[in-house]
């Protein structure tokens, strides 16, 4: 048996050869452009209306037009990357891998979607006030500091929802 | 199937967290200088590999890669793409990596050494991937003389899957793949080598 036959049999080798099948479907699905018409940039104007929201509780008087987010002082577009629809598919494609029951899979989706919403929310207004007293930094900021930090908090959130809410009715 | 080791694992991990992504940024600020000529360099050898005439150029720019050919116009078709938005996961990766208890003892370098590698295999292809859907796309003519539909459909979605599935899940994947003892005992598990 090749070792690579021989880890997939292993549960972290079952764990990591779904998470990669289900991911890679995922962003297929994405990648489709009527998905991307009907779904992702829709989706993504109510990340730039949410942000908005956020900067108007600060007297930006920020306008959202499509997936631009602007105000007189600064204006950030937001895209496909950029939207938090990957932080979410990486921590459903780790919920739905993981060997629990559906309901605890259902329930870990439901929470983990608003808390990665909150956190993307919190991402890109803390790039639009980079963008307004640093823009020099905008671009680490963006790139190296926060895309780092999404990676870090799916993952964060994937093992304290296997931790305390579906290791108990786990099947391997 | 769970055992026995309470939660304060998982809470020493994440206690540990934060001064671990500290040390994976000092690491990859350390690196990167010596690491980006070498990713262009790699890219352009293997772009150039099976190309008649070699002409696929990833030069080093700062911290960019100018991406292009040196047999059209200089002023045509030449694009700067940010290497950090390529190897900007090693930095989570190391986080989560370093995180761990002991993650540099006896037998595990092997495996880091191997996820590093795997990390910087994809972070060429990447790059390579940029530079295929350059010419596939923006160059005109010579872009459509040069690549067919089909050509043009596999240079995109290898480019899509590199730049953003690939980027963000590689490090979770190679974490749980290198360390999965460690990583289950996380989750409260036993670890797999004992099943």
């Amino acid at each position: 048996m090749s070792p690579i036959r021989a880890f997939l049999g292993t549960p972290a080798g079952r764990f990591i050869g779904t998470y990669a099948l289900v991911l890679s479907a995922s962003f297929l699905v994405l990648a489709l452009r009527p998905v991307n018409d009907r779904v992702v940039n829709p989706y993504t104007t109510v990340v730039a209306h949410e942000a908005r929201l956020v900067l108007n509780l600060f007297g930006e008087g920020a306008t959202v037009s499509g997936q631009v987010l602007s105000s007189p002082r600064f204006s950030v577009a937001i895209y496909n990357g950029c939207n938090g629809l990957e932080a979410i598919l990486i921590f459903v494609s780790g919920v739905v891998a993981f060997p629990s029951p559906w309901r605890r899979k259902v329930v870990g989706i439901a929470l983990g979607f608003l808390a990665i919403q909150v956190f993307n929310v919190v991402r890109v207004v803390s790039l639009f006030y980079v963008g307004v007293f640093r823009p020099q930094w905008f671009s680490v900021s963006h790139v190296f500091v926060w895309q780092s930090l999404v990676i870090i908090f799916g993952v964060v959130l994937w093992l304290v929802w296997v931790r305390r809410y579906a290791v108990a009715g786990a099947r391997f | 199937m769970r055992s026995r080791a309470p939660a304060f694992e998982l809470r020493a991990f994440l206690r540990r967290l934060p001064l671990a992504l500290a040390g994976a940024v000092i690491v990859w600020a350390v690196a990167r200088p010596v690491y980006t000529p070498i990713l262009c360099a790699t890219t352009q050898f293997l772009a150039r590999l099976f190309e008649v005439p070699p002409a696929s150029a990833v030069v080093l720019q700062g911290g960019d890669a100018l991406l292009g050919r040196t047999d059209l116009r200089a002023d045509s078709g030449w694009l700067k793409f940010p290497l950090t938005q390529i190897h900007f996961n090693l930095v989570p990766f190391l986080a989560l990596v370093l995180a761990l208890p002991r993650p540099l003892a006896a037998g595990r370098w092997r495996r880091l050494a191997v996820s590093l590698a795997v990390l910087a295999a994809a972070h060429v292809l990447s790059l390579l991937w940029q530079l295929k859907f350059l010419e596939a796309f923006s160059m005109g003519p010579w872009s459509r003389a040069n690549y067919s539909d089909v050509a043009r459909n596999v240079y995109g979605t290898l480019r899509y899957f590199f730049d953003i599935p690939v980027t963000f899940a590689l490090p979770l994947l190679l974490w749980v793949g290198s360390y999965p003892d460690q990583v289950f005992a996380l989750l409260g598990l036993e670890a797999p080598a004992k099943r």
